[in-house]
């Protein structure tokens, strides 16, 4: 798990019927310095990425995703997806130790 | 599996069921001489360790399924043990 900033939304045509009920969005994964800013979050220097979403996470949202093998679990027939949101967040407390301190 | 210090937590009310009544830690993975290696990483803290300790993390999302009995839960992460020594 992850911490990720919904930026934007993907709406596809056609796709796999197995993705019924969800819709995808694209996130930014947040390092340490987005994650200890004040305010938090932003626009991360890593790769965004897309993730499946049945939960309703909107743009500006942070939410926890999954990457990898386990993020088909949740479906009831093999399905192709990479990454899945599992949580909404309300809010979360990051606070690094200082240089040195560590 | 990840060694890491815990960092932080997080609160959610909308998640996957298997998250009901989980405490979600955020950490930064680090490496054998405590430097940050990585972007943080969110875990299930079933021993609740405290703000800055060293813990190791497992990435097994099938033992995972088992301690928070649902089949089809995705989450992965979860806190195995706090590290005295190294």
């Amino acid at each position: 798990m992850k911490v990720g900033r919904v930026i934007g939304n993907l709406t596809l045509s056609h796709a796999d019927s197995g993705f019924r009920g969800g819709r995808f969005i694209v996130l930014s994964p947040q390092g340490k310095e987005e994650l200890s800013a004040t305010p938090p979050g932003g626009l991360s220097k890593h790769p965004s990425m897309v993730a499946y979403d049945n939960m309703g996470a909107g743009i500006g949202d942070d939410i926890l995703y999954v990457e990898g093998a386990e993020a088909m679990q949740p479906f009831d027939y093999r399905t192709p997806v990479d990454a899945i949101c599992v949580a909404i967040l309300d809010r979360y407390e990051y606070a690094p130790p200082s240089a040195g301190a560590a | 599996m990840i060694l890491a210090r815990v960092d932080g937590h997080a609160i959610s009310s909308l998640g996957h069921p298997s998250l009901k009544a989980q405490r979600i830690v955020l950490c930064t993975p680090i490496n054998e001489d405590g430097i940050d290696a990585g972007l943080p990483i969110a875990a299930l803290d079933p021993i609740g360790a405290g703000r800055h300790s060293r813990v190791f993390i497992t990435t097994d999302g099938s033992w995972t399924q088992n301690t928070v009995h649902d089949e089809s839960s995705p989450i992965r992460n979860q806190i195995m043990g706090l590290v005295d020594t190294k």
